[in-house]
């Protein structure tokens, strides 16, 4: 996935329709100011505006919807200047949820797994991305995993880490669990219909 | 459209501020906040959780918030929270992701959906370390004051008790001192009264009339009265504080020391002439003191003028009787003649008033005869004349002669030998033979009729011994002492025998112990009397 980030790209990824709410750019820039402070922060900005994609991360709104090229195209941009693997990017999507507006908005309903999981994961999906469909295929407490599906949402391969550590970031506040893992067992990427995370905690 | 995409604007800014200043708002409060999910789960803390955990808010949250704390501690509090919807100021331990535990006040509030649904809670805590530093600084300080204190307190203390043991012991020894005070006093009082008494007491030995001689538990003289000092002409000066020993060379002394023994016995009332104008009664006793003997009291009783007076009297009735005694034969034997009809025939209506005169005549001649032989006794010229004689034979002519006279009263009348052969024995036969009519006359005269008398003859202890045992009238138990006083009768013998001079057993006394005999009896009112006496087989003539 170390796809070269020009001007091309973004302009393709810009083409993408769909949107995702401005809460999803604020926990990235959140991110880099606590990794790499106001610095960082201007950089990123600089390298955005350099690819004819200014983004003033302080201006966007958590509420707002921006278009969904956009995340690929703050994320990838984030890797190239502080190169991040996809690891970090994973991180990324991880920590997201602790910072992410929505994400404390819905905490409300995190009452148990199975509601999460059954019920709010769409709807909370929903509130992030225009595209897409997130969709709950099973879920074994006994056995400690369960597996999400992920339709309709082609963007861009760096959204699989960090959706994939944004699912574990998820379960870590409906699950007591210190180790949380996913696996990206169909990607759409890879010729698969749909994405499929298998999230398996101890 | 336009007005909806304005609106939608206007809402899409109002909710960014507001977040902007939730956020804000949540990240400044100073005081450490954690929201926590229904199932337990930290789903947000704040900037000050960060600096009070050690963990990043990232880390924070998703950690189960029994993680930092004592599970029992924190479960109980929310057990609480969800039955009350909040606690309150709890201390409970939290635990730094370095692992350190410090104390904090928890307090929780719980979070409700409109439907009612908990949604999860709130806790909020207050880092109490520094506040508990200061207050066991403060608890330490106060200790340390407190033992400062209560060190001070305990010397103060201390230093009361003492002042007061002090205080204590100044009383004990004020009362102490008033009790002795009060002893002395007492003391003091007593020894005045011991003196005013031991001033009496010498006062009335210094004056009185009989010579006390005090000897000391080892028998020495350690006081005599000036009546004593005339006595025996002699100057207490002289002889106080000499012992027995001493006192015994001096011619006065020795005279008492025949009569009291060198041992002091008890005596009462023993004669000693001391000279020819000097006559005295010797008393001593012990002086007890709680029943033990420490010393010895000799009473000197004047009787010489008694002694005078006495012998005055016997020689008057001396002299009365011999005055008396020969008119009276006189008219004994004149009465005998005109009786006799000597002096020619008597009218028989006269006899018996001639015979009625000479038995009051025979009577007072009796009396006579007794009173001499009494004045005869006190002036010691009853004199005996000694002459070995068969007492046996004496015995039995007297009782003979009363044979007739017991016979007459119904008497059972019986003389007792226990011995075959008696020896000759020394006697004044007269004498002898009046104390065995004495005594066989009293016998018979107080025993009623169908009583009896017996007498009894023995030898014993080298004495010859005769006793006269009767069933008379007796001799009541309080006269006792005084039977052989003159004069002396005792009032049921006067009833019976109206007669009875009093004189007979006195003279009957001096013979026996003239003869160096002893005379006793053993007498029961109403029962009757055993008289007893002894006289020596061998007797030196006095």
């Amino acid at each position: 996935m170390n796809q070269e980030l020009t001007k091309e790209i973004v302009k393709k990824l810009m083409e993408i329709k769909g949107e995702a709410k401005g809460t999803t750019f604020k926990t990235d820039a959140e991110h880099i100011l606590k990794e790499k402070g106001e610095e960082g922060l201007k950089r990123l900005e600089a390298e955005l505006e350099s690819l004819g994609c200014p983004i003033k991360y302080q201006e966007i709104k958590a509420m707002a919807f921006y278009p969904v090229g956009l995340r690929a195209i703050s994320l990838l941009a984030i890797k190239k200047i502080f190169n991040y693997d996809d690891k970090k990017i994973e991180e990324m999507g991880f920590l997201a949820t602790k910072r992410s507006l929505i994400v404390k908005l819905f905490v409300r309903y995190f009452l148990s797994v199975q509601r999460v999981f059954s019920k709010e994961a769409p709807l909370l999906w929903e509130q992030h991305y225009t595209i897409g469909e997130l969709i709950p295929v099973e879920l074994n407490e006994e056995k400690k995993y369960a597996i999400l599906r992920l339709k309709d949402f082609d963007v861009h391969p760096i959204l699989c880490c960090y959706l994939g550590g944004y699912f574990c970031g998820i379960v870590q506040m409906i699950i007591k669990s210190p180790q949380i893992n996913f696996e990206e067992r169909k990607c759409t990427f890879r010729g698969d219909e749909y994405h499929e995370y298998l999230l398996k905690w101890t | 459209m336009d007005v909806k995409k304005d609106r939608e604007k206007i809402l899409l800014e109002d909710l960014t501020l507001l977040e902007s200043y939730l956020r804000d708002l949540f990240f400044f409060l100073p005081i450490p906040v954690c929201l926590v999910s229904s199932i337990g789960i930290i789903l947000e803390v704040n900037l000050a959780f960060e600096e009070i955990s050690g963990y990043k808010i990232e880390e924070a949250i998703g950690k189960p918030i029994e993680a930092l704390f004592i599970k029992e501690e924190i479960k109980e509090i929310l057990k609480e929270t969800f039955e009350k919807g909040f606690v309150k100021e709890r201390e409970i331990n939290f635990f730094t992701k370095d692992k350190r535990k410090i104390l904090v006040s928890v307090s929780t509030k719980l979070r409700k959906s409109e439907e009612g649904e908990i949604i999860g809670y709130f806790i909020s805590f207050f880092d109490l370390s520094n506040i508990k530093k200061i207050e066991s600084e403060l608890q330490n300080k106060l200790e340390e004051l407190n033992k400062a204190k209560e060190t001070e307190m305990i010397l103060r203390i201390r230093e009361m008790a003492k002042a007061k043991d002090v205080e204590r012991k100044v009383e004990e020894l004020e009362k102490a001192r008033k009790a002795l005070m009060n002893i002395l006093e007492d003391i003091e009082e007593a020894k005045k009264k011991a003196e005013e008494e031991k001033n009496k007491t010498l006062a009335i030995v210094e004056n009185f009339v009989d010579g006390l001689l005090i000897f000391d538990k080892d028998r020495r003289l350690v006081s005599m009265n000036p009546q004593a000092e005339i006595f025996l002409k002699l100057k207490k000066e002289e002889i106080i504080g000499k012992s027995i020993e001493d006192l015994k060379e001096i011619p006065e002394f020795k005279k008492i020391f025949e009569i009291v023994g060198l041992e002091i016995e008890p005596c009462f009332r023993e004669e000693l002439k001391m000279e020819e104008n000097l006559i005295l009664e010797v008393t001593s006793l012990p002086i007890l003191l709680e029943k033990e003997k420490i010393g010895n009291l000799i009473i000197l009783h004047d009787i010489t003028r008694e002694k005078y007076i006495d012998q005055l009297k016997t020689e008057f009735v001396s002299l009365a009787a011999h005055q008396l005694r020969t008119p009276l034969s006189g008219i004994k034997w004149s009465l005998k003649m005109i009786l006799d009809e000597d002096l020619g025939p008597v009218p028989e209506g006269l006899k018996d008033f001639l015979k009625k005169a000479l038995l009051s005549n025979e009577r007072l001649i009796h009396l006579v005869n007794d009173l001499l032989d009494v004045t005869r006794i006190e002036e010691g010229k009853f004199l005996y004349k000694l002459e070995e004689k068969d007492v046996v034979k004496i015995v039995e002519n007297v009782f003979n002669s009363y044979l007739d006279l017991a016979k007459e009263k119904n008497i059972e009348f019986k003389l007792e030998k226990l011995k075959d052969d008696f020896p000759l024995i020394k006697v004044d036969e007269e004498k002898i033979k009046l104390v065995i009519q004495n005594l066989i006359e009293n016998a018979l005269i107080y025993t009623l009729p169908k009583g009896k008398v017996t007498v009894t003859i023995d030898l014993q202890n080298g004495n010859f011994f005769f006793k006269i045992q009767d069933t008379g009238i007796g001799i009541p138990k309080e006269v006792q002492d005084r039977i052989f006083t003159k004069f002396f009768r005792a009032s049921n013998a006067a009833k019976i025998d109206t007669e009875g001079s009093g004189l007979g057993l006195f003279v009957t006394k001096n013979i026996v112990e003239s003869h160096g005999g002893k005379i006793w009896f053993e007498s029961e009112e109403g029962k009757g009397t055993t008289f007893y006496f002894t006289i020596p087989v061998k007797k030196e003539e006095k």
